[in-house]
C-alpha cells in the first residue's frame, strides 16, 4: 500500500507519466487507486506530433499496469517521511511473511 | 322490525332524503380529496394495466344466455345466492368486530378510555337470542354492507380525531368550512407527529401485530385483511372514507393528495397480519352489526360534525358510501362518481402492485444482505476499513502523516480513500438522517450496529489465518484463492528454517565498520526510533495517586520505552571501544558519515537522556578529525573548495547535527566543556580541525559557552584556571595556522563562521593574546574590508559585519580602519 499511499499525496499535482509504449503525458493527477490506475486531468502529450490522435484528449484514465514512470514534483515529496514509510512497509511485509 | 333496537329498514324502504344507512354518513373529507384529485396525474394508466382480454370475448353467441341463466326480463330481480363473498365478508366483519370489542374490553388496552359508551351496549346484546350471523340474508334483496375500512387509512384521521372531538363533543353540526378550518389548525400541530409515526413505521417495518392499536381507530373498525381489501378493489368498490392529508402533511408520494400517505403503509402492515390475530369465529357473541351502533356514540365526532351531504356538499355531490346510493343519484352525479371511483381503483391497484413484495424480507434478512455487501466492500477495499488508527497508520503511513504535516485536502477525518466501507457507512448515515429528518433513533442504532459488525467481521477476517488454498477431494490440484492484496502465488516455495542460518551472525562478527553492517546498524537505529515514536504516541496518561492500575500501566510503558532506548543505544554503537590508530573508523563515526545517519541525530537526541547526549558529543569531539565532514573537508590541492558531495555533507552536518550538539553544550556544566576542550587538544589534530567549518564550529561552541559561564559568574576559580590553561594551549597551537583557517581565497564566499570563531577566541583571550590575534589576521581583515568595497552595497556590508563581529570582540571596529 506504500505506493498507493504515496501517490495519494500527489493528487492535484502536475505529474508526467511515461507509458510503456513511450507516450509521455503531463497532467494533473486527479486520483489513484489501489492498482495504481491513474486519472489525469488537463493533459498534455509531450511529443504530440508523434501521437496526433491524442491531440484532442483532455483527460484520461490510465491503467496502472501500463505505466512505466511517474515523474513527480520534487518539492511535493517528503523524503524523510517517505524513508520512514518505506521502513514501515518493509517491517509490515516482513511481519506478514513470517 | 328491529333487531336489538337496530333500524333494519332497508335503504330503499326509507323515506326522505334524510334517512340513510348507518354507513352512509358522508365522508367529511371526500370533497377535499376530490378537489385535489383534479390535479391527479397517475403514473399507471388504466389502459396500461388492463390487458384487453375482455375485448377478445366472442359476443355473438349470447342469445341463449337468458335461457341458460334464467334471466327473463330487466325487471326480474336477481337473486343473491351466488354472493359468497358477501357472506364471507359478513363473517369476517363479525370476526373483526369481535376482535375490536375484545380488545376494548381488555383492560390492558389503555386507549379505550375515550369510548365509554361502548361497554354499556354489551349487556343489552341478548345472549338469549340465537344468532346465526345470517339474519341479513333472509332478505333476498340485501346487499352486504361493504363499508369503508377507515382503519386502513386511519393514520392522519386518528390524529385529527381527538382534536375534533374536543372541539365538538356534542352532536353540534358544523359547516364544512368550520371542519376544514379546524383540520387546518390541528393539522399543523398534529401533522408532523403523524408523519413521523408514518416514517418510523415505514423504516421500522416490524410487522408485529399491534392489537392495542386497532381499537383506537376512529371508527373502531376491525383490522382489514389484504384479501378483503383486494376483493373490494376487484369489485371496484373502494373505501370512500379516505381522509385527506392534513395541510401540514408533506406530499410524500409525489402525486397530489388524493391518496393519503398512510394508506400504503397500512395496507402493507395489514397484509402481514397473521390470520391468528383474529379471534376464531366461535368466540364472537356480539351482533355482527355491533359497529352499526357506533355512529350514534360520541366517539364518532368526525362523522357527526358533518351535516348530511345533500345540504353541505358545495358541489351538490353527495358522498357515496354504499352502492345503493347510486340508485338515487342523477345520471350526471353517477358518472362523476364512477369516474372518481375508477381513479381510486386505479390508484389502489397501483399501490397494491407496488406493495406486493412488501414484507417478503424481514429486517433480519435485510441486515444480513447488507452485511454481506459491506463485507465485500471491505474485502475489495483491502481490509483497511477498520477505524483503528494504528492499522490505518500501518497501511497508509505516508499519506496519513503527510496529510497531517502538509494539511492535504480531505473531506472529513476518515477520508483515506481506502477507507471505503466506513465512508460508505458514514454517508449512508448522513443520507438517512438528512432525508428522513434525522428523527429515527432505531435507524441510527442500526447503522451503528452494522458498523460494529463490519468492524468485527474485518477483525475476525484478519485474525483468522487465511487458508490460501483449498484441496477438494477428488480434484487433481489445489485451488488457490487470490485477491488484490494477496495475488495467487505462482510458486509455492517454503522458506528455509531460520535455524540453519548462522551466516548473518558470522557476518556481523566480521567487522563492525564495513558498509553493510553500518547500514544495518543505521536501520536498526531507525526502527528503534520509529518504535519509540510509536510508543510516545501511545503514552498512557500520567497516573493519579492511588490508581494502582494506571501506575502499573505507566510503569510498564516506561519499562518498554527504556528497553527501546537500550536497543537504540546499542544500535548506535557509541559505546564500542575506541581503538586508537585503527584504520577503520569507529562504528558511530562511520554511522555519522552517512547522510541518513546525520539526519537521525536530531531524532535520536529527543529520545535519549543527558548522559547519552554527552557521550555522543564526547564521541564526536574525540573523533573530530576522523569525521568525514572534517577529514574530507580539506580541498584537494589545486581546487578552491571540496567536492560537491562533501560540501553537501558539511551542510547537512551543520544543519542536522550541530544544532543538537549546540543545544546540549549550551546547558552543559563547565567541567564538561573543559574536558571537551582538553579532548580536542589532546586527541585531535587541532590544525586540521581548525581548517574546517565543522571543526571551527565545535570549537566556537565550546569557547563561547565558556565565556557565557564566566560572564554569568558560574565558574569556580579552580575550573577557570583549568580552562585558561587549556585555552592557552589551544591558542598557541592555532596561532601558527590562523591564516589557513580561512576558506580558500577571499572571494570564495562564506567565511562568517571563521569570524565567529575568531570573535569567540578574541573574547576569551588575554590582551596580549588579542594583540597576537590581530597581528595574525590583520592582513585578512584589511583584504576583506578592501574587497567589500568592490562588492554591491548589501553584500559588502555583510562582509564588513562579519569582520566587525571579530573586531568588536577585541574592542575594535572596522570603522576605525577607515
Amino acid at each position: 500500500m506504500l505506493f498507493f499511499s504515496f501517490f495519494k499525496t500527489l493528487t492535484n499535482q502536475t505529474v508526467t507519466i511515461e507509458l510503456k509504449n513511450d507516450i509521455r503525458i503531463r497532467g494533473i493527477l486527479k486520483s489513484v487507486d489501489q492498482y495504481l490506475n491513474i486519472k489525469l486531468d488537463d493533459i498534455e502529450v509531450l511529443d504530440l506530433a508523434k501521437y496526433p490522435h491524442l491531440s484532442s484528449v483532455k483527460n484520461m484514465f490510465i491503467r496502472g499496469s501500463v505505466v512505466r514512470y511517474v515523474m513527480l514534483p520534487r518539492s511535493e515529496v517528503d523524503v524523510g517521511l517517505l524513508e520512514d514509510a518505506t521502513r514501515r512497509e518493509a517491517a509490515n511485509q516482513a511481519g506478514k511473511a513470517r | 322490525m328491529a333487531f336489538f333496537g337496530f333500524d333494519t329498514t332497508l335503504p330503499r324502504d326509507r323515506d326522505g332524503p334524510g334517512a340513510k344507512g348507518f354507513f352512509e354518513n358522508p365522508d367529511p373529507f371526500a370533497d377535499i380529496a376530490r378537489a385535489n384529485a383534479l390535479g391527479d396525474d397517475d403514473v399507471i394508466d388504466f389502459e396500461d394495466t388492463y390487458d384487453g382480454l375482455g375485448d377478445q370475448l366472442p359476443d355473438d353467441q349470447d342469445e341463449f344466455n337468458d335461457d341458460t341463466f334464467g334471466g327473463a326480463g330487466p325487471d326480474k330481480s336477481v337473486g343473491r345466492d351466488f354472493d359468497f363473498f358477501g357472506k364471507t365478508a359478513q363473517v369476517s366483519d363479525a370476526i373483526g368486530e369481535e376482535q375490536v370489542r375484545f380488545s376494548l374490553q381488555n383492560p390492558n388496552a389503555g386507549r379505550v378510555a375515550p369510548q365509554p359508551a361502548q361497554v354499556p351496549v354489551q349487556p343489552t346484546a341478548p345472549q338469549t337470542t340465537k344468532r346465526s350471523g345470517y339474519e341479513k340474508y333472509s332478505d333476498p334483496g340485501y346487499i352486504p354492507d361493504l363499508q369503508a375500512k377507515s382503519s386502513v387509512w386511519g393514520v392522519s384521521q386518528k390524529k385529527a380525531e381527538p382534536a375534533a372531538a374536543a372541539a365538538a363533543p356534542s352532536r353540534k353540526m358544523m359547516s364544512l368550512e368550520e371542519v376544514e378550518a379546524q383540520m387546518r389548525y390541528h393539522g399543523h400541530t398534529t401533522a408532523t407527529p403523524a408523519a413521523e409515526a408514518f416514517l418510523r413505521s415505514m423504516v421500522d417495518q416490524s410487522w408485529v401485530p399491534q392489537p392495542q392499536h386497532l381499537p383506537t381507530r376512529p371508527d373502531g373498525f376491525p383490522p382489514v385483511h389484504l384479501d378483503l381489501l383486494q376483493a373490494q378493489m376487484k369489485q371496484g368498490h373502494l373505501p370512500p372514507q379516505m381522509p385527506h392529508p392534513p395541510p401540514g402533511m408533506p406530499e410524500l408520494y409525489g402525486g397530489p393528495g388524493h391518496m393519503p400517505p398512510g394508506a400504503p403503509l397500512h395496507m402493507m402492515q395489514n397484509a402481514n397480519l397473521p390470520p391468528q390475530n383474529m379471534p376464531p369465529p366461535g368466540l364472537r357473541h356480539g351482533p355482527p352489526q355491533a359497529q352499526a351502533q357506533r355512529p350514534q356514540q360520541p366517539q364518532q365526532p368526525l362523522q357527526h360534525q358533518v351535516p348530511p351531504p345533500n345540504r353541505t356538499s358545495n358541489n351538490g355531490m353527495p358522498v357515496i358510501t354504499n352502492p345503493q346510493q347510486l340508485m338515487h343519484l342523477t345520471e350526471e352525479q353517477r358518472n362523476t362518481y364512477l369516474v372518481e371511483d375508477a381513479k381510486r381503483a386505479k390508484r389502489n391497484h397501483k399501490i397494491f402492485l407496488l406493495s406486493r413484495g412488501n414484507g417478503l424480507m424481514t429486517p433480519q434478512d435485510k441486515n444480513f444482505i447488507t452485511r454481506i455487501q459491506l463485507q465485500q466492500l471491505v474485502a475489495a477495499a483491502g481490509n483497511v476499513a477498520d477505524s483503528d488508527p494504528e492499522a490505518v497508520l500501518a497501511e497508509d503511513f505516508y499519506y496519513q502523516v503527510y496529510s497531517q504535516i502538509r494539511g492535504a485536502p480531505r473531506q472529513h477525518p476518515h477520508q483515506p480513500l481506502g477507507h471505503f466501507a466506513q465512508t460508505y457507512l458514514l454517508q449512508t448515515g448522513n443520507r438517512l438522517g438528512g432525508h428522513r429528518r434525522g428523527n429515527f433513533q432505531s435507524a441510527d442504532n442500526h447503522m451503528q450496529r452494522m458498523q460494529q459488525q463490519v468492524q468485527r467481521a474485518v477483525e475476525a477476517a484478519k485474525a483468522k489465518p487465511k487458508n490460501k488454498q483449498l484441496i477438494i477431494e477428488g480434484s487433481l490440484g489445489k485451488i488457490s484463492f487470490s485477491n488484490a492484496k494477496a495475488p495467487k502465488p505462482m510458486l509455492n516455495i517454503k522458506r528455509p528454517d531460520s535455524s540453519e542460518g548462522p551466516k548473518p551472525k558470522k557476518q556481523s562478527d566480521l567487522s563492525l565498520s564495513d558498509r553493510k553492517s553500518i547500514l544495518t546498524n543505521l536501520e536498526g537505529v531507525y526502527s528503534a526510533l520509529m518504535a519509540m515514536e510509536d510508543m510516545e504516541r501511545t503514552m498512557p496518561p500520567p497516573p493519579e495517586e492511588g490508581d494502582a492500575e494506571a501506575i502499573q500501566e505507566h510503569m510498564e510503558w516506561r519499562q518498554k520505552l527504556h528497553s527501546l532506548n537500550q536497543k537504540l543505544w546499542r544500535s548506535l554503537k557509541v559505546m564500542e571501544p575506541i581503538v586508537p590508530n585503527s584504520t577503520t573508523p569507529h562504528p558511530f563515526i562511520a554511522f555519522l558519515s552517512y547522510p541518513k545517519g546525520k539526519k537521525a541525530i536530531p531524532r535520536i537526541f529527543r529520545h535519549i537522556d543527558q548522559e547519552q547526549r554527552v557521550t555522543i558529543l564526547t564521541m564526536i569531539v574525540v573523533h573530530l578529525d576522523s569525521l568525514d565532514v572534517v577529514r574530507l573537508a580539506q580541498p584537494v590541492p589545486g581546487e578552491a573548495q571540496p567536492s560537491l558531495a562533501v560540501r553537501e555533507a558539511i551542510d547537512l552536518f551543520s544543519l542536522a547535527v550541530m544544532p543538537c550538539l549546540l543545544g546540549y553544550v549550551n546547558e552543559a556544566p563547565f567541567n564538561i566543556i573543559i574536558g571537551l576542550l582538553g579532548l580536542v587538544i589532546n586527541q585531535t589534530h587541532v590544525q586540521t580541525v581548525a581548517r574546517t567549518k565543522v571543526g571551527l564550529g565545535i570549537l566556537t561552541m565550546l569557547l563561547s559557552r565558556a565565556e557565557i559561564v564566566k560572564e554569568a559568574g558560574q565558574a569556580s576559580e579552580h575550573d577557570w584556571q583549568q580552562w585558561v590553561e587549556k585555552f592557552n594551549v589551544l591558542f598557541d597551537t592555532l596561532e601558527l595556522g590562523l591564516n589557513e583557517i580561512f576558506p580558500g581565497s577571499i572571494s570564495s564566499g562564506d567565511d562568517m563562521y571563521v569570524w565567529q570563531f575568531l570573535a569567540a577566541v578574541g573574547i576569551g583571550a588575554s590582551p596580549e593574546q588579542q594583540q597576537r590575534l590581530v597581528i595574525a589576521v590583520k592582513d585578512r581583515v584589511m583584504e576583506t574590508v578592501g574587497y567589500s568595497k568592490t562588492l554591491p552595497a548589501d553584500m559588502g556590508s555583510q562582509r564588513l559585519n562579519n569582520v566587525n563581529l571579530f573586531m568588536r570582540a577585541i574592542g575594535l571596529d572596522v570603522e576605525l580602519l577607515g
